[in-house]
């Protein structure tokens, strides 16, 4: 091995910059945070790279990978920062992208509207063409109605276009000619086409996700162009990769084409720290439990693999690409607790935010939150968060939960306690969604709490869903950084269509999935991705020919249609509960993905000063129910080494998180420092 | 049957939420489920089904997020008559009750088919979960079930009474060869059961997980905390309205056989924190089929409370419960055997807008311009010369959502008691041998105001190679929505055949017009109406109204004289 062989995995999110490294010369692990650069996100992870290799001791010539989560696209589109972008479709259908599924988001709300285009009428332009619903053209393109085009692009000031026809998935000739001509007139406009960002069937998803893309694409690629020319000079040896929403890292070319990709890169990027923790623990299916400030993102492994779902909402605009199935709830350490008007106590999804707060924090707030409830129950200690760097005011959180104890008539104690049970509540249907609604038996998983504020709540989800183990891992504030380090890099593949399920279509199924290999293989060789490096996964898209739903199936090699079907039914038998033996089943979608692995770090090293039998740093009285409190021993986790076992009550405190072993639970430390709690009334 | 009595101590709120939580999370699984795996149109993509648990009184407790505001009273509907039907002692497990009748059964129009299994925790029967699905067809005289031009429920198609489909688990094969003989297209339809009944079992297997977590006792009180908090809440709601009898009225166009211009009044009062809705004086039923059974209209009711007065309240039997309704029997909005009903959405859309236009004296900030006030349906069947198989389209289209005190009306959406999606074009064409040659806006159609209404949407179809049948059911033709405090009314929707000589305007219900393969029928739904004087329209909006090509100079310069109009 090399002398220095330094990995660095880079979270950007809204507030801070996490680093996460790891040389794999020496085993060391170096961690760092600073604060995000939102107008130019490339300047924090550039001048947070050199603080990092300067506090470590190692050149930045010696980072080998870099891999980058990041939040920017996301952020761009909640606060509409993005481009002056128009569209371009097929004629008559110009107001398809406002017109949506003409459905209303709320049904007996009079005032609320899905959120207007991010092209406006006047900016969205039609060209003469038509494609049919065999891929056949109907109307040839109209070259003048090309060129008209090009003329009010360029009236009104476009900094990008996205060009969205129908059945463009099954025939791009049209969108790949308008594309064309677009580029040779105005060649500093971005332009994304809804064949190229998501070939798939139905046309308005398709079009909302290219629109978006096209939004994204001028600040993303300064973002991309800045980081890559930075790095060029700093670390001319790195491999960059940027990571995407299914969790496989892109090369920096392809995230400046299609920055949507990168929409739920962070979350991803957890999800893939999940897995590598849960294969260092020797676990394979696992509920992950990503709890922060205002919301939670909670997901299902199975066999050291995520789920993909390829459908969801991003800041009010729907988007349709393989993304890892993750479900968002509005439950976080700043949610308020309130009453309804029904006298019903809820708690979420307002949060109090960074101001004013949770009332402990002493900048202003004073109404309650999740953190006052763990403030109140001892579970969180007065003297502060952070390493002790801020400290919590615990008469205020007290004041703040005693308000709704008073109207309960019950003390504040239980108060706090039903305010953290009702949160576990609303996380446990966030999970449910994702477990047994898609035919997943929690009980079977581990739960693993990341975030800062996840291990503080895992005990009351894992009681609720039956799940008898919760691995809380080696760093659970910055576990998405861990998990860039990672992650491998990856390429999606898609042929969506219509074809039955059926003898006859054998040979038509066997050759896509010979040319999307073909694909593949030039895509491994485009990104030099070495022979024995390169993998691959297959997924077919089925459902009954009446229904509008697939079922996804994954699989090593393209089976026989009878398999296929067998695979299907059993799908269908876990998904719903039932199958029909005697119906046509049709295959929606066959799917590829190509994947380059990267060279994974190790374990991260113990700590000097740990030991298999820890000492309590000191005792406090701490409320695991509403009744009374228990003396408990509060441990620095930084004190564990393997081996370490303890049984609760305790508390774990560390730098970015703090966690909670229950009476009669019981904690073990494996190799590679992560926490096992064995809980103590599972059966 | 009576009760044992409920625990003494009530239950705190926190137990309450945590128990309900989980109920909300059996009915929201179960609807996904049903849209999932079901084969109709109707449910997997416009979610035209709901879900709900109703406790052993019949009484609604828990609905699904999505599920539609018309289908909460039919859930309580054949709730009362399963209970009027059976005693208790002879509901077993294992069995799985079936209705669609809105006659005799709860239902409100035969396509909806609700089913309900009962719910036993140890051998206590503690309630009901159900499902209402809007099936693509139930036969009838034409394809859809939906058509015009019947003036008997006999004609619109299968009839199902209360009936036991499962006893104790075992199905009854011979009543459902009688459904799907009695039904097009039967293989899709046996799709469609079998969703409902697995969706059925799902419901009962969650809820036995819960009660094993929180025992029966608990599990009936916090039945009985919901609805009881829910009302109170309802009332209170109610109380904040001024008192006083707040009165509307309004026409429907056509009932698509003999009547036209029907007319529907509506004297509301608030007195405290009741409030009566008096429909007496409306139209007697009329021959055609938008009749509005009872339930429905109370669905219109409880609609318009919630909407107006607490848009977030849940959706139980507290609602329902505070719906005082006083009709006159055999009347449009109270329909009795055997007046037709397939198409009471249309009505109940009417209904809404006249709730909405009583209260807006009362409570002005919340009201809003009547909306485009139709489910504008458009159904194409023939033969698919691809395939050589029948094929049948059906969909309803949104139109112009009424003008608001602080915000201009939506365009092309669904309004009040429907929220169903539209069919993707992709899909439509994948599926079905026709074209869609345009669909947008229709330009000048929202109703001008301080706050304009929303515009119509112009759907237009084209088969593809063969002569196809068209069949729709428009309202808002003749009688445009109208705006209120000052707003301009929104444009009448229309359908037209276009052919090679010219264009035909279609009747208001169509039924059975053959369209050719050089031809195109034309959808336009309404707009909807403006809130305020358009003389108080800023002069931003104008522009915006303008340069989006959504109104047109003239039209502008008609409707707001005083404004100037640059480019």
């Amino acid at each position: 091995m090399q002398a220095d062989d330094w990995l660095v995995g880079v979270d950007v999110g809204g507030t801070f910059t996490d680093f996460y490294a790891f040389d794999r010369a020496s085993g060391t692990v170096a961690l760092h945070k600073t604060s995000s650069t939102p107008d130019n996100a490339a300047d924090a992870i550039v001048s947070g790279l050199r603080e990092l290799a300067e506090k470590t001791g190692f050149p930045l010539s010696a980072v080998r990978n870099l891999a980058h989560g990041t939040t920017v696209a996301t952020n761009a589109l909640i606060q509409r920062r993005g481009a002056r972008v128009a569209v371009v479709t097929t004629e008559n259908f110009r107001d398809l992208v406002e017109i949506g599924r003409q459905i209303r988001p709320k049904l007996y709300d009079l005032k609320a509207d899905h959120p207007m285009p991010l092209a406006p009428r006047e900016m969205r332009f039609e060209v003469r063409e038509r494609i049919g619903a065999a891929g056949e053209v109907v109307t040839p393109l109209d070259e003048a109605s090309v060129e008209a085009v090009i003329e009010k692009l360029k009236a009104c000031k476009a900094e990008a276009v996205a060009i969205a026809f129908l059945f463009s998935y099954l025939n791009p000739a049209h969108e790949e000619a308008v594309k064309a001509r677009i580029a040779a007139a105005l060649p500093e406009i971005a332009i994304s086409t809804s064949s190229e960002v998501q070939p798939e069937f139905r046309e308005y998803e398709r079009s909302s996700t290219t629109l978006l893309n096209a939004y994204l694409q001028p600040a993303f690629s300064h973002y991309m162009t800045t980081l890559k020319d930075a790095l060029a000079e700093m670390s001319p040896g790195a491999t960059v990769g940027i990571n995407q929403s299914s969790g496989g890292l892109m090369s920096v070319d392809k995230a400046r084409d299609f920055p949507i990709r990168t929409a739920l890169s962070g979350p991803a990027a957890g999800a893939m720290g999940a897995i590598h923790t849960a294969r260092l623990s020797g676990r394979a299916d696992i509920v992950t439990l990503d709890m922060g400030g205002t919301s939670a993102d909670v997901a299902l492994i199975r066999n050291l693999e995520t789920k993909l779902s390829f459908d969801r909402d991003v800041a009010g605009f729907p988007v349709r690409m393989p993304m890892v199935d993750i479900n968002t709830v509005g439950a976080g350490g700043g949610s308020l607790a309130w009453f309804d008007r029904d006298g019903l106590v809820k708690v979420g999804p307002v949060s109090a935010g960074a101001v004013p707060g949770p009332a402990c924090y002493g900048r202003g707030g004073t109404e309650p939150t999740v953190t006052d409830a763990n403030v109140v129950l001892g579970r969180l200690s007065g003297h502060g968060l952070l390493g002790g760097s801020m400290t919590l005011d615990v008469e205020a959180s007290r004041r703040a939960v005693g308000k709704i104890a008073e109207s309960l008539g019950f003390t504040v104690e239980r108060t706090a306690k039903g305010i953290l049970d009702i949160v576990s509540a609303n996380m446990v249907r966030a999970i449910r969604a994702i477990s047994v609604e898609r035919g997943h038996d929690p009980r079977e998983f581990v739960l693993m709490p990341f975030g800062g504020a996840g291990p503080l709540h895992a005990e009351g989800c894992a009681r609720a869903l039956g799940i008898k183990e919760i691995i809380i891992p080696y760093s659970p504030g910055i576990l998405c950084a861990q998990g860039l380090l990672v992650a491998d890099r990856a390429e999606s593949f898609v042929r969506s269509g219509r074809l039955a399920l059926a003898e006859e279509n054998a040979s038509e199924l066997a050759d896509l999935v010979a040319s999307m290999m073909t694909e593949a293989e030039g895509w491994w060789e485009a990104e030099s991705v070495e022979p024995k490096a390169r993998s691959r996964k297959l997924a077919i898209d089925m459902r009954y020919a009446s229904q509008n739903y697939e079922l996804q199936i994954g699989v090593d090699e393209l089976p026989s249609v009878d398999e296929l079907r067998r695979l299907f039914f059993a799908a269908h038998e876990q998904a719903y509960g039932f199958h029909n033996p005697d119906d046509p089943v049709d295959v929606m979608a066959v799917r590829l993905t190509a994947l380059g692995r990267l060279p994974s770090p190790g374990t991260p090293p113990i700590g000097a000063g740990a030991s298999a039998t820890p000492q309590p740093r000191t005792h406090r009285p701490v409320w695991f129910d509403g009744e009374a409190a228990i003396e408990t021993p509060i441990y620095d986790r930084a004190s564990f080494a393997p081996g370490t076992r303890i049984e609760g009550p305790a508390v774990i405190d560390q730098f970015d998180a703090t966690s909670l072993l229950f009476p009669k639970d019981v904690a073990r430390v494996d190799d590679a420092l992560n926490i096992i709690i064995t809980r103590g009334d599972a059966s | 049957m009576s009760r044992p009595p409920l625990q003494e101590s009530p239950l705190d709120p926190i137990t309450i939420e945590i128990v309900a939580s989980a109920f909300r999370s059996v009915v929201d699984e179960t609807f996904i489920a049903l849209m999932k795996s079901a084969y109709s149109t109707n449910i997997k993509e416009r979610h035209d089904h709901s879900t709900a648990i109703c406790d052993r009184d019949g009484r609604l407790i828990v609905q699904a997020d999505m599920s539609l505001p018309i289908h909460i009273a039919s859930m309580t509907g054949l709730m009362e008559t399963i209970l009027s039907k059976y005693r208790l002692e002879d509901i077993a497990e294992g069995d799985v009750f079936v209705a669609n009748d809105p006659h005799v059964a709860g239902g409100t129009h035969l396509p909806d088919i609700n089913y309900a299994a009962p719910l036993f925790l140890g051998d206590e029967l503690i309630g009901f979960v159900c499902n209402i699905a809007h099936h693509a067809d139930i036969g009838g005289m034409a394809p859809g079930s939906m058509a015009g031009g019947m003036s008997e429920i006999y004609q619109e198609g299968l009839r199902i009474p209360l009936v036991r489909l499962f006893r104790k688990g075992e199905l009854q094969q011979d009543l459902m060869d009688l459904f799907l003989l009695n039904a097009r297209i039967p293989d899709e339809r046996r799709g469609d059961h079998f969703a409902q009944i697995a969706a059925c079992r799902l419901g009962v297997r969650r809820v036995k997980e819960i009660g094993e977590r929180y025992g029966v006792a608990t599990i009936r009180q916090v039945f009985d905390e919901l609805v009881t908090r829910t009302m109170a809440r309802m009332r209170e709601a109610i109380a904040g309205v001024p008192d006083g009898t707040y009165r509307f009225e309004d026409v429907m166009d056509d009932d698509g056989v003999a009547t036209v211009d029907i007319p529907i009044r509506l004297a509301i009062t608030i007195s405290g924190d009741r409030a009566v809705f008096d429909w007496r004086g409306s139209s007697p039923q009329v021959s055609g089929n938008i009749n509005v059974p009872i339930n429905a209209t109370k669905a219109a009711v409880a609609y318009g409370l919630r909407a107006l007065l607490d848009p977030e309240i849940p959706n139980n039997q507290g609602i329902l419960d505070c719906c005082e309704l006083v009709t006159d029997p055999g009347s449009i909005v109270d329909c009795r055997a055997p007046a037709p009903v397939a198409a009471r959405a249309h009505t109940s859309q009417r209904l809404i807008d006249i709730i909405i236009g009583a209260f807006a004296a009362a409570i002005p900030e919340r009201a809003v311009g009547a909306s485009n006030g139709a489910n504008t349906t458009a159904v194409f069947s023939g033969k698919d010369p691809r395939t050589g198989r029948d094929y049948l389209y059906f969909e309803t289209l949104g139109g112009g959502f009424g003008g608001r005190n602080d915000r201009d009306g939506k365009d092309g959406v669904q309004v009040h008691i429907t929220n169903t999606s539209n069919l993707p074009i992709e899909a439509i064409e994948t599926e079905y041998p026709l074209r869609v040659v345009s669909y947008g806006f229709v330009e000048d159609s929202g109703g001008a105001g301080r706050h304009r209404g929303g515009g119509g949407l112009r759907r237009v179809i084209q088969p593809i190679g063969h002569d196809c049948l068209f069949n729709g059911a428009g309202e808002r033709f003749r009688n445009a929505p109208w705006g209120i405090f000052g707003g301009g009314p929104g444009r009448p929707g229309r359908y037209v055949l276009e052919g090679e000589d010219g264009e035909t305007i279609l009747d208001v219900k169509p039924s059975g017009v053959t369209v050719g393969p050089d031809e195109r029928v034309v959808i336009e739904t309404p707009g909807s109406g403006g809130y305020g004087a358009p003389a108080e329209r800023d002069p931003a909006s104008l522009r915006d109204d303008l340069v989006s090509g959504k109104y047109s100079r003239t039209y502008l310069e008609t409707h707001y004289p005083a404004a100037k109009l640059s480019d």
